[in-house]
């Protein structure tokens, strides 16, 4: 069954062949099933690959399948394999998963647009390039698809293109992603230089074996830059910023690629390389602090934001932090089991705020809402377990899933982290409920005009939404405290450094057998008081909002304009970069390169030009080339030494 | 004394077939007037003698005395020729019609001149290669002068011819002295001569080898016996200028590489240093003219100079790497060069106009799947990986540095690097332009269609999965030596 | 004897070859050629291979060139007209190549020569079976496959001249 794992890669590319080349001629209902029929498809055979793994004894749950050797030259050898282990698998069933029912909702979503065979090519290709990605065995493959669904984000950010907003946001993701792009082939580089390798296998096998150092310069570089590849791709600081702006693009783009997998790259990436990163202690640290940082910075933005998809924007941002913190502490498993919470709810919310966009006919701005509620039920409930879920209260999916991480924070961090962890959680709690009850509940803010259009989706649009809900709701109890199916799965990837036995810690003293249940009554606590808070702001005294971001009205505007980084690196980076290449554009370009390009273009072009002459037409005087050559040879071959 | 007959059974279905097109063009002309059963015929043919080249040995088969080889190098060879010939014929359909020279005799001679190509393949003494030189020549000779009423076509053919016979003389006076100093034209006995002697000294021998440098470089086109390239190139009907850009280029390096590391294998010091120049002076003057070209053809002419260059590159580098390479490249080249030249039939009309570079304007909005095809073929020429070209320069330009030829392998790369400019320059115009003619009406039929896609499949697949055509590559130059 | 012979002949041949170029009058420049032809016969003679030398005889001296000529009155062509667009300076640099080319060969053979490998056909060999007989043997036993091919050639070469020259097809 693990052998069927190349027909997982190959019916989303079939998908994309067909809707890419002949998409326009076929009808608009043959064009989605064809997409949703592939990536259907590829989910039914990640699930026997799935099964196929779990037959096989937990320690030697590694398949890889080499497909081609694409180019060898002495010891650089470039070939193509695939990699099943219990990372990949669980990543495939999260990708085709969530990309299929999101591929659902798009038949509804889409349906009106004139691109709707470019958005399905575009968005099976992105499947493609995702599953690519996690399933390659070494890391130029990674790399390949690494770059293959940014380009994937980048066309479907820049969907409509006719906006120039949209336009914009799509080179601004692509520019910021090859910042980081840039680090991660670096890194690349110096891991073929130093392992003399870049399969997994052998990278991993070569650095377990205990012949790089702990702390050495070279591990801490590998590591620093590949982690540098991670923040581009996964949004953290100082490389977010493209992540809010991306949501110019269609909203089930930004439910499956900027909030469900790709953005979850950089953090598979991460824990795909945990025996790389375990061994550089510092670059441990930076991840953790980066990732903490990342997850209260985002979410204090997102407590003041109007339109509904920024705010789950810096919610992405936020709770991408939380997977770095995890990683960055050694709780991979912690981790991956977010990531995988995280790709249930945050659909779900993305999906849902579509819904809600669709039945307002485009409007994004929660002060125009309101009081939804009664119009579009089926969206609010869903919405409404979303919400609950990521807030943190059990026993939905996110609650298990953060209140792990905040508590292997605590244990094998300091107090610090899970402070930081603990604060953003009340943020979470507390900016979500704002959302639901902006747009949900309260007074009708919503324009006449859209008024009249109001609806509930179509069915292909809710039963998505239904069934990620039940999946936010039960999917936590994979990983139950004490009786983890996750921690169990993924524990011969990561290893026994992948996560706490605190569980089974009675030998540590009651103290410590008791602290995972503090925890969790702390996190809920937090997680209820943020929704109090909002539900004292936003139902019990619409007031107090106004009167609060009056009183603090510095802090609010700094929240409001995202505390202005972007204006920050407009002037820190962008416009001093704007200005010296105008400089160099004046003066060292259109002088000293133009002049010496043209020079060298005109040389080759004169070259060209008096070699032509030469071209007479005469066949006495080709010819004479012939004899001079000949001459040439001969006095070469016969006198030359 | 052997004559295994079959081991030259695809030579003699070629042959078959040739005349059978001949007598069927003149029993049925009258009567089917859209001659279809002509390229079909020959297409049979095509894939008979495919077939029957395909009873591979793996150990070298002699037959005729030892005069006639049948190793993998020469089934690579055979399939290659075939391959080439049959897309030609895929591409010729549409285009002779179009021209109003659709004769039976064009497909007649297309399949003797493969015959020719063959027997300079697996030719194993100087003899056998240089009757197969004539044979394959003269074919097309006649060939580049098929638009008998166009002047262009009459001179090109001509030209051809004078500077071929021209050319011809100094590989006969070539063989003549190795001949007469070695007392052989065997090549195998050549070698244990030249090895028995400790390498080749002789003064006579040298030369010789230099004439026979002369005679193949022009065949190949490499600087300065390339004169004729571009004016052949742009006075033959277009179908043909595909066919001679490929065929006997691929046929001349078969011949090349079997005398050279056949007979002169042991001493190839000697023949290196005066390939190295040549090589540089192909790539150079290929590339750096092919800039300044305005017309299409004129511009691939100087192109397939230049990738000789490139080719010329891996023979002085004479290990198996970059003897496999060649096969390599010369395969990939087939498929891209022959589907640009598709491209370029369809997309000109009668009398062989729109075959200026400028005329490509648009091609993206109007045509968008002959654009990406066209797009595709140019970023393989140039060299842009995932494409086919980018693996065969990479074989070479590493075979290049193993064998301690790193300056080489680095004019090679700022050789690529050039021809980019012009490559990408017919990209940019379809893209970037807005149309400034009707394409109308297109030169298309379901052959050429088929070929396009052949070409397109065949240069993604080399591009992607190289490893296995590169085995059997290197499987088939073991003979060699 | 033979060697004075073969230099006498030799002379006379690449004379002939050179009047041949520098003529202008299209029948002189085909008798010349016809001397040429018939001097190499000549040296074939000197080599011992008679039957070489009387085909050469049959064929280039005789029938082509009988061809040559009733094709040259045919056409009536006057002399070579020069042309106005030439290349400047075109013979001098084609007579420095040719003396080049000259000079490199002489050097060659100048110097000290290999003794290349005696073939089995020696000329006490060729007497012993007859000079026709051998070649007859050769070419259905060795050189079977050349021989056959070349029909090939020759049919390409009637296809040709079909093909180029006929008026209507």
């Amino acid at each position: 069954m693990l052998n069927l794992i190349s027909l997982v890669l190959l019916f989303p590319l079939i998908g994309t062949a067909i809707n890419g080349l002949i998409g326009k001629k076929l009808r608009k209902e043959t064009v989605g099933y064809i997409a949703c029929g592939a990536i259907g498809m590829s989910f039914f055979v990640a699930i026997l690959v799935f099964f196929g793994l779990l037959q096989l004894p937990p320690e030697s749950r590694v398949f890889e399948k080499q497909l081609f050797n694409w180019i060898e030259s002495g010891s650089f050898k470039a070939a193509a394999g695939l990699q099943v282990d219990p990372l990949s698998s669980l990543m495939i069933l999260i990708i085709t998963g969530v990309g299929f029912l999101i591929h659902i909702y798009s038949i509804g979503y889409m349906h009106h647009d004139k691109g709707y065979h470019r958005y399905f090519c575009y968005l099976n290709l992105f499947t493609f390039s995702m599953l690519l990605l996690v399933l390659g065995n070494n890391f130029l493959l990674m790399f390949i698809g690494w770059e293959a669904v940014g380009l994937c984000s980048y066309l479907l950010i820049g969907f409509w293109f006719e906006k120039k907003s949209a336009s914009d946001a799509a080179k601004k993701a692509f520019i910021v992603n090859r910042v980081g792009d840039f680090g991660f082939a670096l890194g690349i580089m110096l891991i073929f230089i130093t392992f003399d390798t870049i399969d997994f296998t052998g990278v991993f096998h070569a650095a377990s074996q205990g012949n790089i150092a702990v702390g050495s310069f070279t591990v801490t570089i590998i590591t620093l830059l590949l982690f540098m590849g991670a923040t581009g791709k996964s949004a953290q600081i100082p490389l977010y910023t493209w992540l809010p702006d991306a949501m110019e693009g269609p909203t089930p783009v930004s439910a499956l690629i900027h909030a469900a997998t790709m953005v979850t790259a950089g953090v598979y990436m991460i824990a795909r390389c945990n025996v790389l990163f375990m061994l550089s202690p510092f670059t441990m640290t930076v991840v953790a602090c980066i990732g903490a940082a990342t997850a209260l910075f985002a979410a204090s933005i997102g407590l003041v934001q109007n339109d509904i998809k920024r705010v789950l924007a810096y919610s992405t941002v936020s709770q991408l932090g939380y997977m770095f913190l995890a990683c960055g502490v050694g709780a991979f498993t912690a981790g991956v089991f977010h990531l995988m919470t995280h790709a249930f709810f945050k659909a779900l919310l993305f999906l849902g705020s579509g819904s809600v966009i669709h039945a307002l006919s485009g409007e994004q701005d929660m002060r125009k809402m309101g009081g939804l509620k009664k119009h579009i039920p089926i969206t609010y409930r869903t919405f409404l377990v979303g919400t609950v879920a990521i807030a943190g209260i059990p026993p939905f999916a996110g609650f298990f899933s953060k209140d792990e991480i905040l508590l292997e924070a605590f244990v094998r961090g300091n107090f610090i982290y899970w402070a930081v962890g603990a604060l953003a959680a009340l943020f979470t709690a507390f900016y979500m409920f704002r959302l639901l009850i902006m747009t949900f509940h309260g007074k009708s803010r919503v324009d006449h005009h859209a008024m009249e259009h109001l609806h509930e989706s179509p069915k292909n649009m809710t039963v998505p939404l239904k069934i990620l809900a039940v999946l936010a709701l039960l999917g936590g109890f994979l990983g139950i405290p004490g009786a983890s199916a996750i921690n169990g799965f993924l524990s011969p990837v990561f290893g026994e450094h992948g996560h706490v036995e605190t569980h089974g810690a009675e030998a540590c003293g009651s103290h410590a057998a008791c602290l995972p249940y503090l925890m969790m009554v702390i996190s809920t606590g937090i997680a209820i008081a943020g929704i109090y808070l909002a539900y004292l702001m936003y139902i019990k005294s619409p007031e107090l909002p106004k009167k609060l971001a009056e009183r603090f009205s510095l802090i609010y505007k700094l929240l409001l304009n995202k505390y202005y980084i972007d204006e920050i690196y407009d002037a820190l980076f962008v416009n001093p970069i704007k200005k010296i290449s105008l400089l160099l554009w004046k003066r060292v370009d259109a002088q000293l390169i133009d002049g010496t390009v043209n020079g060298v273009a005109g040389f080759v072009r004169g070259f060209g030009s008096v070699l032509r002459l030469s071209q007479t037409g005469y066949v006495r005087n080709y010819a004479f080339y012939i004899v001079a050559g000949c001459i040439f040879i001969i006095v070469f071959v016969v006198f030359g030494k | 004394m052997t004559f295994n007959i079959l081991s030259i059974l695809p030579i003699l279905v070629l042959a078959g077939f040739g005349m059978l097109v001949l007598v069927v063009d003149v029993m049925s002309a009258r009567k089917l007037g859209e001659k279809n059963l002509l390229a079909y015929l020959s297409l049979a043919g095509i894939v008979i003698a495919a077939i029957v080249s395909r009873n591979s040995t793996a150990t070298t088969l002699f037959s005729f005395n030892e005069t006639f080889t049948i190793d993998n190098y020469a089934l690579f060879f055979n399939i290659l020729f075939l391959l080439s010939t049959g897309l030609v014929i895929l591409i010729s359909h549409s285009y002779i019609k179009r021209e109003d020279i659709n004769h039976g005799e064009y497909y007649a001679l297309l399949m003797f001149s493969t015959i020719g190509m063959m027997l300079m393949a697996s030719g194993a003494d100087l003899l056998n290669i240089f009757i197969g030189l004539e044979v394959m020549s003269i074919s097309i000779y006649i060939l580049t002068g098929f638009k008998r009423s166009k002047l262009i076509s009459n001179e090109a053919s001509l030209k051809y011819f004078l500077l071929g016979a021209f050319a011809t003389g100094f590989l006969l006076y070539g063989i003549s002295l190795v001949y007469g100093t070695t007392g052989t034209i065997d090549l195998r006995q050549i070698a244990s001569f030249v090895a028995g002697k400790g390498g080749v000294k002789d003064p006579l021998l040298l030369m010789g080898m230099g004439l026979i440098i002369v005679g193949l470089g022009f065949k190949v086109a490499s600087v300065p016996f390339h004169a004729w390239v571009p004016d052949v190139y742009e006075g033959a009907p277009t179908a043909v200028t595909a066919f001679m850009s490929v065929g006997p280029k691929a046929a001349a390096f078969a011949a090349f590489m079997r005398i050279f590391l056949t007979a002169f294998g042991s001493s190839h010091y000697e023949w290196q240093k005066a390939i190295w120049i040549l090589a540089v002076l192909t790539m150079t003057v290929g590339n750096v003219v092919a800039i300044s070209q305005t017309n299409i053809k004129r511009m691939l002419a100087y192109s397939s100079i230049a990738h000789a260059g490139y080719l010329l590159v891996a023979l002085v580098a004479a290990n198996n790497m970059g003897v496999s390479g060649t096969l390599f490249y010369l395969l990939a080249y087939i498929f891209m060069n022959i589907g640009a030249f598709a491209i370029v039939i369809v997309l000109s009309q009668k009398g062989d106009v729109g075959m200026n570079i400028d005329d490509y304007a648009g091609l993206g909005f109007k045509h968008p799947m002959l654009a990406i095809a066209m797009t595709l073929f140019m970023f393989s020429m140039a060299g842009i990986p995932p494409m086919a070209g980018f693996v065969g320069k990479f074989y070479i330009f590493s075979a290049a540095i193993k064998s301690g030829y790193v300056g080489l392998a680095i004019i090679g790369v700022i050789n690529s690097v050039i021809s980019v400019y012009y490559y990408l320059r017919i990209t940019v115009i379809m893209y970037m332009k807005e149309p400034v003619r009707d394409f109308h009406p297109l030169t298309i039929s379901p052959l050429i269609v088929v070929a396009i896609a052949i070409a397109v499949v065949g240069t993604l697949h080399l591009g992607i999965f190289p490893s296995k055509v590169m085995e059997i590559a290197q499987r088939s130059i073991l003979t060699l030596r | 004897m033979e060697s004075y012979l073969f230099y006498i002949v030799g002379t006379i041949a690449v004379l002939a070859a050179v009047y041949l170029i520098f003529e202008r009058n299209p029948v002189f420049c085909a008798l010349y050629l016809i001397q040429t032809m018939v001097c190499i016969a000549v040296l074939y003679i000197l080599l011992e291979a008679q039957f070489i030398a009387a085909v050469q005889m049959i064929v280039y001296a005789g029938a082509i060139m009988v061809l040559f000529l009733f094709v040259i009155m045919l056409l009536n062509i006057k002399g070579d007209e020069e042309s106005k667009r030439s290349f400047p300076f075109r013979k001098i640099p084609a007579i420095l190549m040719g003396i080049g080319l000259l000079t490199v060969i002489c050097i060659i053979l100048k110097s000290k020569l290999l003794q290349g490998k005696q073939d089995v056909y020696t000329v006490a060999h060729i007497e012993s079976l007859g000079n026709t007989q051998l070649i007859g043997n050769l070419l259905f036993t060795d050189y079977l496959l050349p021989f056959e091919i070349t029909s090939i050639l020759l049919f390409v070469a009637a296809i040709g001249a079909i093909m180029l020259a006929k008026r209507k097809l």
